[in-house]
């Protein structure tokens, strides 16, 4: 009976569901990030309602990690079929990489974009004193966001090696 | 290309051709007059010279400029006119100019209309708020039936007041009645913040009375602005209200029929803004009795028409040649493919005057990264048309239109990547035709599709970073031999060149089995040759001890270039992340299946999904091409810090003059 629960619970399918889940987590830093550089751009509007636009593309740069995250999901669901209706039998072998495959965006997209909303929220404070100087606020910003394109790309080439 | 040249400009004249020469100069709008403050406090100087200037007229003018604007922000906020999505400067010749600025008395009478129309606004506006506060103070008394002006009798005290919402009434009431018990009470109402007392206080009682009320933090509150019953003050008050607000409407209206008179406002904001620049340009100039005195920058290719102009005045002059290292103010100039992305330059900073633009030599790379990194062919179109839209409809200038223009290259950029990876809209049509048709309908990308080969392009965008860098660190090179130091250009760039091209071609040889063995050994000696090169120079600038650690560190650097190198990774990550995030939006229209439902489903996904990927893309495309040039590019090569230059100009915000080129 255990085993059969066991083997219910952990197969290559349901390992792979995981690493689709993991991946898509990634939006929790995107959440905050853009959050918080929400908070700032209200402060700022309220100040100056000029400068709505200038604010809003600074506070859409933390944004990214949770598309990444999206991304690689989607990836992996084309991968085992999941989106078809007609999902693919995987060993554990395939299911674990797979799994394993959605941590690096899920995990670096949570931290990168906390960190990233933090420095678009004191870009935003940048252009309430010196909007003529946004590109600076946002070449800061994007920094950030390289750990997070550099965590794309190793889930991304994980995902490419598994062969289903 | 690149940095204009600046000659410095002295120019002696007579006093009373000054006003005409600063008009004249204003319209060439080529010179920069620079302050004199150093020559006042200049022993030689200053017994010769005092600083001209004339801050009564400027501040005069100012005045007027400033009720004309706030007379034209009153139309615009109550016209009904349509504001356009990109405001641009009206293009006039000078002529018409002049025949508006004919009618300058009458303008000015508008803009005076106007603005007693705004006052009178204002003013009905601040009564509106009064009487709507008195109405609300009025409301907690509606039930007391007893005339305002009534406030005692031979014997009886009328005291209205409130105590606080905590207070409890009753407690208030009893108390009263004990410590003053021929005071009448009246509980006439309660909100939220407080209890609504009327008291009739005896006169006798007065004092024990007042006792309670301290106790019970009483407030008493008064109306000597009303008369009789409280509902008819009510009653007044929202009649008051209700006229005010039809004048306020009324006033609108009036103000409404003004707003033809908006752009000879306009014309009138700008020609007082040019009469307050030429007075205002003033305090830069020096003067003696007679004449006066000024200097100033003039591009090189702009001298002649100056010189000429200075003529004509008969004043004397002089143009140099900025000395070798003298800072001069910068102008880019640029050829019409390379001008735009000077917009990228100054979002950066400028170059030092001694420095180097380094804009031509970017702007095909910043091209070529914003289309790899968005790499659609339907969106690289959609920006095309969008920009080409944009430059027909508005008359753009400034930075703008840089903007605008490079953001046109661009999109043609990424149509070209956007055909070669086989993007259109992500997989839209293959996915339509699958859905909707039940074919199978595949548009072959021109060179490869990076989703399928990866490794591929992982290696071309590392391949293209590496020649990015190289030009960059070529560049500081070219720049060590311009400043006379071609030996610094061979150990900070030279033996770099060796070490990194060298390990390549070791590595492609040893790992990859790419070359023979050749190539492979004189790689090897390359990157030995390039190392033992950076240790012995790195230290240079050093002494003692300094020298052989610095040389260690500067050998330490080679992790920097490889950072910078895989920093090129995002060309991949970026363009992949357009082409899959498509590909999720046709994948969930396509969900609904076929049919009409489906094709609504799809129509929906399409719009609000490519448009959503559109915009989030572009940005950062945007963005991280910007990046790339300004941390790795830049990085190597780049010295800023230089001012812009500012010419004497027509500087204004609604109208621009144009002149017939003579």
């Amino acid at each position: 009976m255990t085993t059969e629960v066991a083997n219910l619970i952990f197969n290559g399918n349901t390992l792979a569901y995981l690493g689709i889940a993991i991946a898509a987590i990634a939006g929790i830093g995107s959440a905050y990030g853009v959050g918080i550089a929400g908070q700032a751009a209200n402060g700022v509007v309220a100040e100056d309602p000029g400068k709505f636009g200038q604010a809003l593309l600074l506070q859409a740069l933390p944004g990214t990690q949770g598309i990444y995250g999206l991304l690689i999901a989607f990836l992996i669901m084309v991968k085992i079929g999941a989106l078809g209706g007609d999902p693919k039998d995987l060993t554990i072998m395939q299911g674990a990489a797979l799994m394993m495959a959605g941590i690096p965006i899920g995990l670096v997209g949570i931290f990168s974009g906390i960190a990233q909303g933090k420095t678009a929220a004191s870009g935003i404070m940048l252009i309430s004193k010196r909007p003529e100087e946004i590109a600076k606020g946002m070449v800061y910003t994007a920094m950030v966001e390289t750990y997070a394109v550099l965590a794309l790309l190793i889930s991304f080439l994980m995902w490419m090696s598994v062969a289903v | 290309m690149s940095i204009a040249r600046m000659e410095k400009l002295t120019v002696i004249g007579l006093s009373k051709d000054r006003d005409s020469l600063m008009e004249e100069l204003m319209r060439l709008g080529v010179v920069q007059i620079t302050a004199q403050d150093a020559k006042l406090t200049d022993d030689e100087w200053r017994e010769l010279v005092a600083a001209d200037g004339n801050e009564e007229a400027v501040a005069k003018w100012e005045g007027q400029i400033s009720r004309v604007a706030q007379a034209i922000e009153t139309l615009q906020k109550y016209s009904d006119m349509k504001k356009p999505l990109i405001r641009t400067r009206l293009a006039v010749r000078q002529r018409d100019f002049d025949r508006v600025m004919d009618r300058e008395v009458e303008i000015r009478k508008k803009a005076d209309h106007v603005l007693s129309l705004s006052d009178q606004l204002t003013e009905v506006k601040n009564r509106i708020n009064r009487a709507e506060t008195q109405k609300l103070s009025l409301l907690p008394w509606k039930d007391y039936d007893l005339s305002l002006s009534l406030t005692e009798t031979k014997t009886v005290r009328v005291v209205l007041g409130a105590i606080p919402a905590a207070s409890d009434p009753e407690g208030f009431r009893s108390e009263l009645e004990e410590k003053a018990p021929d005071t009448e009470s009246e509980l006439v109402g309660s909100d939220k913040d407080q209890h609504y007392f009327a008291l009739f206080l005896l006169k006798a009682e007065e004092e024990k009375a007042n006792e309670v009320l301290r106790d019970f933090s009483f407030s008493r509150i008064a109306f000597p602005e009303f008369e009789g019953m409280v509902s008819q003050c009510i009653e007044s008050c929202e009649k008051e209200t209700e006229e005010l607000l039809q004048q306020e409407s009324e006033l609108i209206k009036l103000i409404k029929t003004e707003e033809q008179y908006e752009p000879d406002l306009e014309f009138l904001h700008d020609g007082l803004v040019m009469k307050r620049d030429r007075q205002k340009i003033r305090s830069r100039l020096l003067k003696t009795e007679s004449v006066f005195y000024l200097e100033g920058w003039v591009p090189r290719m702009a001298v002649d028409r100056v010189e000429m102009l200075l003529r004509v005045k008969e004043c004397w002059y002089e143009a140099v040649e900025a000395r070798k290292g003298e800072e001069t103010p910068v102008l880019l100039l640029n050829n019409a493919f390379n001008s735009p992305f000077e917009s990228v330059t100054r979002l950066y900073a400028l170059p030092d005057s001694r420095g180097l633009d380094p804009t031509p030599f970017f702007s095909f790379f910043y091209a070529l990264f914003f289309g790899m990194m968005l790499s659609d062919a339907a969106y690289g179109l959609i920006i095309t048309i969008a920009t080409l839209i944009i430059k027909k409809k508005f008359r753009l200038e400034g930075m703008m239109k840089k903007m605008i223009s490079m953001f046109f290259y661009c999109g043609i950029a990424t149509i070209f990547w956007g055909v070669m990876f086989g993007g259109y809209f992500g997989d839209l049509i293959t996915v339509v035709a699958d859905t909707f048709f039940g074919k199978e309908v595949v548009i072959q990308p021109l060179w490869f599709n990076p989703l399928e080969d990866p490794m591929t392009l992982l290696i071309f965008s590392f391949i293209l970073g590496t020649i990015h860098l190289f030009l960059g660190m070529g560049l500081s090179a070219y720049m060590s031999i311009k400043d006379g130091r071609p030996l610094d250009a061979l150990f900070d760039v030279g033996f770099w060149y060796l070490l990194l091209v060298g390990l390549v071609m070791f590595l492609c040889g040893k790992m990859a089995g790419l070359l023979g063995p050749v190539p492979t050994n004189i790689g090897m000696w390359m990157a030995v040759i390039g190392a033992v090169g950076i240790l012995l120079t790195g230290g240079r600038d050093k002494k003692g001890f300094g020298r052989i650690t610095g040389g260690l560190g500067s050998l330490y650097n080679i992790t920097s270039y490889l950072s910078d190198v895989l920093s090129y990774s995002r060309l991949l990550a970026l363009g992949l992340a357009t082409g899959v995030i498509s590909t999720v939006f046709n994948t969930l229209g396509s969900l609904a299946g076929g049919g009409v439902l489906g094709m609504f489903a799809m129509l929906i996904a399409f719009v609000v999904g490519h448009t959503y990927n559109l915009a989030i893309n572009s940005l950062g495309s945007f963005v991280h091409s910007c990046r790339l040039q300004y941390v790795e590019f830049f990085g190597k090569f780049y010295e800023s810090g230089g001012e812009a230059f500012d010419p004497f100009s027509e500087n204004t915000k609604y109208i621009q003059i144009l002149r017939e080129e003579k």
